[in-house]
């Protein structure tokens, strides 16, 4: 029997922090099945998936006031920058797409965060992909393919563990010892809700994880050497991983997700400039794709500890510009991509020089495949015949 | 010692606390980069520091603005922290 805990926040939470709190409120207790921060950011109700005697409320209002204190304590107000601003843009479709998708097929979920696209879903992803590519090759990106397993040791250098520790997920294997192996064969199953039953001590130490982004592997290809030419352009498309507990609901949110991206690594004036052309070519793409959508200042999402410094840091320097595609049916937005600039982090932390011996700055554009296509059908539908034409013309239906 | 010359003293020693360095290796010309340590975050560190220690406010502009020793000296001056 689910059980509701109401909690005063110990500091009153801004407005501008109400979203990031509730996001991290997902990671208190695994018994959290929803959180909420009220828009006034002065009460948070959280849904448990228990009855919790007066010990165990105690406990989790205590983890609950630790995230409060952590990030709004001190938080420095965000300098918003919008750099286009499209969200008023006509669209047809102001429905809830997502019972449509279910319905027919073209969506369909395996587990949490994971799901199958039909082939209507398929397509439309080919498409914005068509046009991500387009703008790759026009800056002759040379095209990479990277894996999906990242070695622990290389996020551990660019300080990963620490500022995104809540998103990781761990990849391991049984531990090469027939004994173990046979044991697993004869016995592994899973419970109720889906967990194997093995004990952890059959499996390896866990040396890899999946990855969380495309660029890094980049940077890792490039690292302890002087930068190519003192400047490389690349593009890759991958699957990434960041685990999102219970805020990972629909296309919104996927605990496995692709994106493609546009990577620029040299010197900090040829890094900005691509940046910004890179915007600049995309906007007049999405014109032609009749999409709605903003772009402005944002943040990456860091855990509790790294937060207000690091959002600090990102708003300050301008690093990161998200699109933010406007989702009608619930008047809300969505990133499906970023504008990012690294600065020389990257190029210090992995030893990535330019000619003159300093380090190399690095930067990326990055469009969520999924993403954009639930966003585009969130303002179009799901029927062909009322997209805007040069989605109809580019999409292989016609 | 001119009051010039302590402030940029009294800010090298800052930095090498924030930073955790010696501070034989914060030199008085020393900007945001220099150091590996003056990072993202060592930054912050600073920014920090200086709240605590001179009342400077932490926001979008003086983070970025306040990345080397002589402009947060030339800062510090103009704001009467001198």
């Amino acid at each position: 029997m689910p059980e509701t805990l109401e909690i005063t926040p110990a500091l009153p939470i801004p407005e501008h922090l109400c979203g990031e709190v509730q996001s991290k409120l997902a990671y208190v207790d695994e018994s959290i099945l929803t959180a909420r921060v009220a828009p006034g950011g002065e009460r948070i109700t959280l849904q448990l998936s228990q009855p919790a005697d007066g010990d165990v409320r105690a406990r989790l209002e205590e983890k609950v006031q630790r995230v409060v204190t952590t990030m709004v304590k001190g938080a420095i107000r965000p300098k918003v920058q919008v750099l286009e601003d499209h969200l008023e843009r006509p669209v047809p479709y102001h429905k809830d797409p997502n019972d449509e998708l279910f319905a027919c097929r073209e969506l369909s979920q395996e587990a949490t965060g994971i799901f199958t696209l039909g082939p209507l879903l398929t397509r439309l992803v080919a498409f914005f992909e068509d046009r991500f590519l387009e703008l790759a090759d026009s800056f002759q990106a040379e095209p990479y393919r990277f894996p999906i397993l990242i070695p622990a040791r290389y996020l551990e250098r660019v300080n990963y563990f620490r500022a995104f520790p809540h998103s990781l997920s761990f990849v391991t294997h049984l531990r090469e010892d027939l004994d173990a192996i046979d044991h697993f064969a004869a016995h592994a199953a899973c419970d109720q809700h889906g967990a194997l039953n093995m004990p952890l001590d059959a499996f390896s130490k866990i040396e890899t994880l999946l990855s969380p982004a495309v660029c890094y592997h980049l940077y890792f290809a490039l690292a302890d050497r002087p930068l190519p030419g003192g400047q490389v352009t690349a593009t890759a498309v991958g699957s990434c991983f960041r685990y999102e507990a219970i805020n990972l609901t629909s296309l919104e949110r996927l605990w496995n997700f692709t994106m493609r991206e546009v990577i620029f690594v040299g010197a900090k004036d040829f890094v900005l400039e691509k940046r910004e052309v890179a915007r600049q070519r995309m906007q007049s793409v999405f014109e032609q794709i009749g999409l709605a959508y903003r772009v402005e200042s944002a943040n990456d999402p860091f855990f509790i500890g790294e937060f207000r410094k690091q959002v600090a840091f990102q708003s300050a320097f301008q690093l990161k510009f998200e699109i933010r595609a406007r989702l009608p049916f619930k008047e809300s937005t969505l990133a499906v991509g970023s504008y990012n600039y690294h600065q020389d982090f990257f190029g210090r932390h992995l030893n990535i020089t330019l000619p003159d011996g300093a380090p190399a700055h690095t930067g990326c554009v990055a469009f969520g495949l999924e993403r954009i296509a639930y966003a585009f059908l969130c303002q179009y539908g799901l029927e062909p015949a009322n997209w805007p034409a040069a989605v109809r013309q580019g999409f292989s239906y016609e | 010692m001119d009051s010039t010359l302590m402030l940029t003293s009294a800010i090298r020693e800052l930095l090498a606390e924030a930073l955790q360095v010696p501070i034989e290796t914060v030199p008085p010309d020393i900007g945001f980069g220099d150091l590996p340590q003056w990072d993202s975050m060592g930054h912050m560190e600073v920014m920090l520091l200086l709240e605590q220690r001179y009342g400077v406010e932490i926001n979008a502009e003086t983070i970025a603005a306040l990345t080397s020793i002589p402009v947060i000296c030339t800062y510090l001056t103009e704001n009467g922290h001198a």
